[in-house]
């Protein structure tokens, strides 16, 4: 578009065809919606920072709560959230190389690296659903908690895992913060799978060789590698602090 | 020209050859081997501060500034802003960080210490652990009430 004989007839910046930003319109935009997602995260996460200073005494310790791991019967704290952070973060790498192959428009490399994005993506929101599972079921044990249900104060009940209302671990904001933060970010990793696999099948047909340049694998690479962003910084502040 | 929605737009100043593609490809492994290494200290440090016991402050400090790192090397180079005009830059982190400031600002400065300094302690956040026994068990309520009395 930037053509000799344009830039001549137009000055530069106000004749149209120039972007001052050198960024197409569709990852401009895509920056914006990643912008105001993020403040979205920033303010779930900063919450959580405030309620967990206000009740610092009886906040639980995430290594505590969260130490299973699959077909070991043995404590390891935060050995399963490690495993996702390394999944995520790995299909993060296969994301931006599947970008640098459309670079190059080489549709098959494309394809395998979107495909082993969208197994890695599977395998997150798997795991998320066993974590799930298992803050929700808790220890065998339980602990014993004084309760309020329906403005009724309940002394000394036995609780087992975790719901809306209360959970076995500590203050009850610990288990409603677990649920919307790990939730929200969740539903984003399913999302972004559900978008790879439309872009995927668009690549498949040979769309993108028809347009002749492979951005839209660029702009649903933005999107999941904010998805891995917002994932280190839960990971920080909900698991590791 | 079929596909026209999206296609004047696009810079193809972003596509390149094989021999690029090749320095490209290196440098993006370097960041993931980064990364890597910087999330298997940070475990190892959790798991350490678990079972030993770390003053929370460092904790804190490192953890904090090691996610920013994370976070500095996806932004960077995954999502490729480090490669932008600079007024790209600018306009996609001088309003968040702008923004974030005063939220944390808010929140651990002016609210924060407002919060806790007037908390009401509910009654809903004290538990005990069960595995002592029943006797042990039976005890606590009572030595509760007697607080509040």
């Amino acid at each position: 578009m930037s053509d000799h004989e344009s830039s001549a007839e137009y000055p530069a910046h106000w004749g149209g065809g120039v972007s001052p930003l050198k960024v197409s319109y569709g990852k401009l935009f895509m920056w914006f919606f990643l912008i105001s997602d993020a403040l979205t995260f920033s303010a779930f996460l900063s919450a959580y920072g405030f309620m967990r200073h206000k009740f610092a005494g009886e906040w639980p310790i995430p290594s505590e709560v969260f130490h299973h791991f699959p077909f070991v019967h043995k404590e390891l704290p935060l050995a399963y959230v490690g495993f996702m952070t390394f999944v995520l973060i790995m299909s993060s790498v296969t994301m931006v190389l599947a970008v640098e192959a459309g670079h190059r428009k080489n549709r098959k490399q494309v394809l395998t690296w979107m495909f082993l994005t969208i197994i890695g993506g599977f395998t997150f929101v798997g795991s998320q659903a066993w974590e799930w599972f298992h803050f929700i079921t808790g220890t065998e044990a339980g602990h014993y908690k004084d309760l309020i249900i329906d403005g009724v104060l309940m002394k000394h009940q036995l609780v087992h895992g975790a719901n809306l209302t209360y959970n076995e671990y500590g203050n009850s904001l610990f288990g409603a913060f677990f649920f919307f933060i790990t939730g929200f970010h969740g539903f984003h990793v399913f999302s972004g799978v559900l978008i790879n696999i439309t872009i995927f099948i668009m690549v498949y047909r040979g769309i993108m060789d028809k347009r002749g340049h492979y951005e839209m694998v660029e702009k649903v690479g933005l999107y999941w590698h904010f998805v891995d962003l917002v994932w280190v910084f839960v990971f920080t502040f909900f698991y590791l602090l | 020209m079929e596909f026209h929605d999206d296609f004047p737009m696009y810079e193809f100043r972003d596509q390149h050859g094989e021999a690029e593609g090749k320095v490209q490809r290196k440098r993006l492994w370097r960041v993931f081997w980064y990364m890597l290494l910087i999330t298997i200290f940070e475990l190892g440090l959790g798991y350490y501060a678990a079972t030993k016991g770390v003053d929370k402050i460092y904790l804190m400090v490192i953890f904090i500034s090691l996610t920013i790192l994370k976070a500095y090397f996806i932004v960077y180079s995954f999502m490729h802003l480090g490669h932008e005009v600079k007024p790209m830059k600018w306009i996609i982190i001088g309003p968040y960080t702008a923004f974030i400031l005063y939220l944390v600002f808010m929140c651990t400065v002016t609210e924060g210490t407002y919060a806790k300094a007037h908390r009401i302690s509910p009654p809903d956040t004290k538990y005990e652990t069960p595995k002592e026994g029943a006797s042990e068990s039976a005890e606590a309520p009572k030595e509760k009430e007697a607080e509040h009395k």
